[in-house]
């Protein structure tokens, strides 16, 4: 118990004296989760919609499928991407690994079928209605992925929220690829998990509120954001 | 815009519900489809407005042959519209913010939309609060905004209050009367399709069973399927 008040002490004075390498870490792990979470979107919004919509043969395997990866546990992700970037590996001459890129790369892989899997879920119910809609007005195939992604932004932007909430707090897929070095690969989750190691208990609940707190920042922004529109 | 139908059939999971020789709607026709539920009428729409593809049999729109110009001549309203998440004022806009008109044009064919369907004090209302009626108008205003060659109603009127009915009926003929559309109009109103068609077709177990005028249809010469459900106040 001690350790948590210590903890939120603690989080005050590094949020308040602004050390340069606890704010690097902090940039990081913005930057590495945002990124993964950005490009994630690009690819599963679109597909989300579209498994969501069409029928196909295969359709309720590859849901079957997306749901399975949806609860992959990040660091089996994260061996998996090592793995193959590993130098004998076939993407060995990247030389990717224990690089802030391969930490994007593990998180998109685990954010994709995330967002996906949430975004096939709300079209389901309504894409189809939709879609019939702007086809009774002649509306283009751009047109038509525009209507949807416009009605179903309730549902993406929630898609968003959880695939960006799994990424920035997770710390298996960033531990096996990027290695935690510092200056280099260390967000704020490998950070925990070594002070927990060196016993710096305050200082790692420390961390984990400044986690929360950038968490609910922006999802407060993404919110408000929802009931503006 | 004048349809040609020839050799239509649609069957789901090998059933057939749709099978029609041929059909012909000359340019300016305003037709009343009726018949049972199940008779087919919803996919026959569906199959004209392109929503669903035929399992055989070709349908032709003339003067138009391109397929993207065939589509954007034409509309479905379904008897539960579906209205996007937004404000009544853009619902209106849609058709016509995805045709690329200039937003003053927008804004004043929109306007005089929402009058003519005595909705204008809706117009910043969220589209999800709506009742019923009011909810149908916006459709059929949202329908006839970008003035399209034919226009298809799938019991437009089912479900509402009668004095939306009567603004909807007055709205459709005078939009009718002044614009000269090809109009489909699905109903299970009787008295409807008297008030406002001028030809009416009996669809009955996939098939068209009659059709015509309506004094032929409804009068004497009618069959005696169609006189027995007049009877049973089926239709
Ligand atoms: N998507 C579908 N899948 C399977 N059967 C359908 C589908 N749509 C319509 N049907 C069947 O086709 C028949 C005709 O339906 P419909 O055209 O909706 O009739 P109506 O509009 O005259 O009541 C019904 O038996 C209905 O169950
Ligand atoms: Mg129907």
């Amino acid at each position: 118990m001690q350790n948590i008040f210590e903890g939120i002490k603690d989080a005050l004075i590094l949020l308040t004296t602004l050390d340069p390498e606890f704010y690097a870490i902090v940039r990081l792990s913005l930057f590495v989760s945002l990124t993964a979470t950005v490009l994630a979107s690009i690819i599963a919004i679109p597909s989300g919609i579209v498994i969501g919509i069409k029928d196909f043969p295969g359709k309720k395997i590859i849901i079957r499928v997306i749901y399975t990866l949806m609860s992959m546990p990040p660091v089996v992700i994260g061996l998996i991407i090592f793995l193959l970037l590993l130098r004998s590996g076939p993407f060995g001459h990247y030389r990717l690994n224990f690089t802030p890129t391969a930490m994007i790369i593990a998180q998109f892989c685990l954010v994709t079928p995330i967002i996906t899997g949430v975004v096939v879920n709300g079209t389901k119910e309504r894409g189809q209605d939709i879609r019939e809609l702007a086809r009774t007005f002649g509306a283009s195939r751009t047109q038509t992925l525009w209507l949807l992604i416009r009605e179903l932004r309730i549902n993406i932007m929630s898609a968003i929220v959880t695939g960006y909430g799994r990424a920035i707090s997770e710390v298996g897929a960033v531990m096996v690829v990027g290695g935690n070095i510092r200056g280099h690969t260390r967000v704020m989750t490998t950070t925990i998990a070594m002070l927990r190691n060196m016993g710096e208990y305050s200082l790692a609940i420390a961390t984990g509120i400044v986690l929360l707190l950038i968490s609910f920042f922006i999802n407060s922004l993404l919110y408000y954001w929802q009931q503006e529109r | 815009m004048k349809i040609q139908g020839t050799g239509i059939t649609k069957a789901f999971n090998r059933k057939t519900v749709l099978d029609i020789n041929n059909f012909t709607v000359e340019d300016g026709d305003f037709w009343g489809i009726i018949g049972p539920n199940g008779s087919g009428k919803s996919t026959l729409l569906r199959l004209i407005s392109k929503l669903t593809e035929p399992s055989s049999g070709e349908i032709t729109y003339e003067p138009r042959d391109k397929e993207q110009s065939i589509k954007r001549s034409m509309t479905l309203v379904f008897q539960k519209p579906y209205l996007l998440r937004t404000s009544v004022y853009n619902n209106v806009a849609y058709p016509l913010q995805i045709r690329q008109i200039h937003p003053t044009e927008i804004r004043r064919k929109v306007e005089e939309m929402l009058t003519s369907f005595q909705i204008e004090s809706l117009a910043n209302q969220k589209a999800w609060t709506l009742s019923g009626g009011e909810a149908q108008k916006v459709a059929l205003a949202r329908a006839l905004v970008f003035n399209p060659e034919l226009i298809m109603l799938d019991e437009p009127t089912a479900n509402i209050d009668p004095a939306s009915i009567m603004l909807l009926e007055d709205r459709l003929r005078s939009h009718y009367q002044k614009s000269k559309p090809t109009v489909l109009m699905v109903t299970h109103n009787l008295q409807q399709t008297k008030r406002l068609c001028n030809k009416v077709a009996f669809m009955y177990e996939g098939k068209i069973h009659d059709y015509g005028s309506i004094e032929h249809v409804f009068g004497p010469d009618g069959t005696s399927l169609v006189k027995s459900f007049i009877q049973q106040g089926i239709i």
